[in-house]
């Protein structure tokens, strides 16, 4: 009786131990899929940027590496692909600088300006009441829904017609600047929001009780707290206006940002690769360190804190 | 309390003008421009140089009277009601796989171990890549001679399977046309299409699954422990346990990814260029041909961007109501 129990026990244990070797065989597999499934397209830009031009046009991985895509990108379009194929050369060279300056100046100046407004905003909404703000705050949220396209088209007419310093805002930095706060401010603001929301309010009572006023409040208590969630709102907004396409098409136009540029590296015989990756390595890995910064908050970040 | 009553207005006030000048502005000049006709091709300088040219004032720009013929165009516009069909097929495909292929990432990473945790780091990565960017590598890797996508699509998936229909087709009564070895992607109708919906998918499933880990880490584990002492296995763990505790978050990433979905823009215009032939034109994509490369047409691009408002708008009150209704 105690021998067969054993028996059967023993049995069922050898059978469970395949079946759980196996499962750890699918999941290890599964997770191996994702990997290649996530990293693949990342790797293989990365990797066409080091290739020398005559091995773009092929699956090979195994190559001499360059650096001389991104010395033709570069360049002001002297650097010649193959000696004397002038023709070939793609056009980013061309501006390649000028758009990355542009991308950089736009996207910072994005940020400097929408991150103060939204700070002090985020920090009224959560800790006044006041009349409209609860539907105030529900209007910020639904702008993330209004499609880009219909406020590029009205702002394209205005900034043909409005002149700065006599010249139309149409194809400047700063009518980028302004458009881009259509879509970086609402985003700015819930995520501030909730980094004020989930501070204590104890430590700014205590403040006023000690006779500090409004401003002196904000200032000199809940901004220091808040610090660290103001510097990821920066970074995310950052990002919104670095990876932004439509508005620097339309409104941008020949004030290219590196999104833009990436398409002038097409040529004669179509699109460059090898310069196109060694572009969009210049596109990406700054973006890399910050998504990887602000790793804990993007999805809070993208659905305005929906999802928790 | 010591709180003025003036001060919340001082503070959120430079930031309502600055949403309310860039969101609802747009968005009542738009209304306006729907209801007439504004053609930029009329106004004759402007045709000739549509960048550097100075404006010209609003007020010499010919208003007919207030008319609904854009919007009556649009409906006889076979172009649009492409735009239409092509937008629902995408947002259906990109919806669909992402919100599928993000929930079995989701599943699998959620477990203790090193290969989880890495691949729980390596998930942000994609959020980096911007969608004009993720439009030219895809496009360069789904290229019928050098593209690593269609390397691994024919050596791994349509060779095997033709393997075994030659295989089959030895057998009597039976004959099945092997596969096409040499589709190019993005030249046909169908494909095209789908990899677009790839292409959005690889950039989104990851983020999705970061946001079902962050739901699924804040279930308790004890009512997994329950499960699996009553004997469940892993199958049924997840239709009976984890499927509906993850219910509501589905939804509303759901709703939130269809939303987006259905702005789709940046990648049609580096990946497939609204090709072939019209396949890949989104609704947000010929809006732009119709606005600013093909016709300069602002009052018809205006009531077709207010079509497109509408069909968000009811997306967007679904969405509203049901994250208001969480809390």
């Amino acid at each position: 009786m105690a021998v067969n129990v054993t028996a059967e026990g023993s049995r069922s244990s050898t059978s469970d131990s395949i079946r759980q070797g196996i499962g750890q065989l699918l999941e290890t597999l599964a997770l191996l899929l994702i990997i290649v499934f996530i990293m693949l397209p990342i790797y293989w830009l990365a990797m066409t940027s080091f290739k020398p031009a005559e091995k773009t046009y092929t699956t090979d991985i195994i190559f001499t590496p360059t650096l001389k895509n991104y010395e033709i990108i570069f360049s002001d379009g002297t650097v010649l692909v193959n000696e004397g194929t002038e023709r070939e050369r793609g056009e980013v060279g061309r501006d390649m600088i000028p758009s990355v300056v542009n991308s950089v100046l736009v996207s910072c100046a994005t940020v400097l300006i929408a991150i103060p407004l939204a700070t002090i905003a985020a920090y009224a909404f959560s800790r006044y009441h006041f009349f409209g703000n609860r539907a105030m705050l529900l209007w910020i949220l639904t702008t993330q829904f209004i499609p880009a396209i219909v406020v590029a088209i009205p702002f394209f007419t205005l900034f043909r017609s409005v002149q700065v310093f006599g010249e139309p805002l149409l194809g400047t930095r700063w009518g980028l600047i302004i458009v881009n706060m259509s879509i970086v401010l609402p985003y700015a603001i819930w995520m501030i929001k909730g980094f004020v929301d989930a501070l204590p309010g104890e430590i700014e009572e205590a403040a006023y009780v000690d006779g500090a006023n409004d401003f002196q409040v904000l200032l000199f208590v809940s901004l220091p707290l808040i610090r660290p969630g103001i510097l990821v709102a920066s970074v995310f907004a950052f990002i919104m206006s670095w990876n932004e396409f439509l508005f620097a098409l339309i409104i941008g136009r020949e004030m290219r940002t590196m999104q833009v540029a990436l398409m002038t590296t097409s040529a004669m015989r179509g699109v460059m690769w090898e310069q196109m990756s060694a572009a969009g390595m210049v596109v990406m890995v700054p973006i890399f360190f910050l998504a990887m910064f602000i790793r804990k908050n993007v999805v809070d970040g993208l659905t305005m804190g929906a999802v928790k | 309390m010591r709180k003025k009553r003036w001060v919340p207005w001082v503070l959120v006030g430079p930031a309502l003008v600055v949403v309310f000048a860039t969101t609802v502005y747009p968005l009542l000049a738009a209304l306006y421009y729907s209801f007439h006709k504004y053609d930029l091709r009329k106004i004759p300088q402007f045709a000739v140089q549509l960048a550097s040219q100075p404006g010209d004032p609003l007020i010499s720009i010919d208003w007919s009277l207030l008319s609904l013929r854009n919007y009556t165009l649009a409906f006889s516009d076979s172009r649009f009601i492409n735009s239409l069909n092509v937008t629902f097929w995408f947002t259906l495909f990109s919806v669909a796989l992402s919100v599928i292929i993000g929930l079995f990432i989701a599943v699998v990473v959620q477990k203790n171990g090193r290969l989880q945790s890495l691949t729980k780091v390596l998930l942000i990565f994609p959020f980096a890549v911007s969608p004009a960017l993720k439009g030219y590598s895809w496009r360069y890797m789904l290229n019928d001679q050098y593209g690593i996508y269609d390397l691994l699509a024919v050596e791994l998936v349509i060779k095997p399977i033709n393997v075994i229909i030659e295989l089959l087709n030895n057998l009597p009564l039976i004959d099945i046309t092997p596969i096409n070895e040499t589709v190019v992607w993005l030249a046909d109708q169908f494909w095209a299409l789908f990899m677009l919906a790839m292409s959005e998918t690889w950039g989104w499933a990851p983020l999705i699954a970061l946001m079902f880990v962050g739901a699924l880490g804040s279930i308790d584990e004890q009512i997994f422990e329950a499960a699996r002492i009553d004997g469940a296995n892993r199958l049924q763990i997840f239709w009976r346990v984890t499927l509906p505790l993850l219910r509501p978050v589905i939804l509303i990433v759901t709703m939130l990814k269809t939303i987006f979905s259905l702005k789709m823009f940046d990648q049609v215009v580096t990946m497939t260029g609204g090709g072939p032939v019209r396949a890949t034109q989104t609704i947000n994509y010929y809006i732009h041909q119709v606005g600013f490369v093909r016709n300069l047409d602002i009052g018809y691009a205006s009531a077709l961007s207010y079509i497109l408002v509408v069909i968000l708008t009811v997306f967007a009150a679904l969405y509203v109501s049901k994250v208001l209704n969480r809390d």
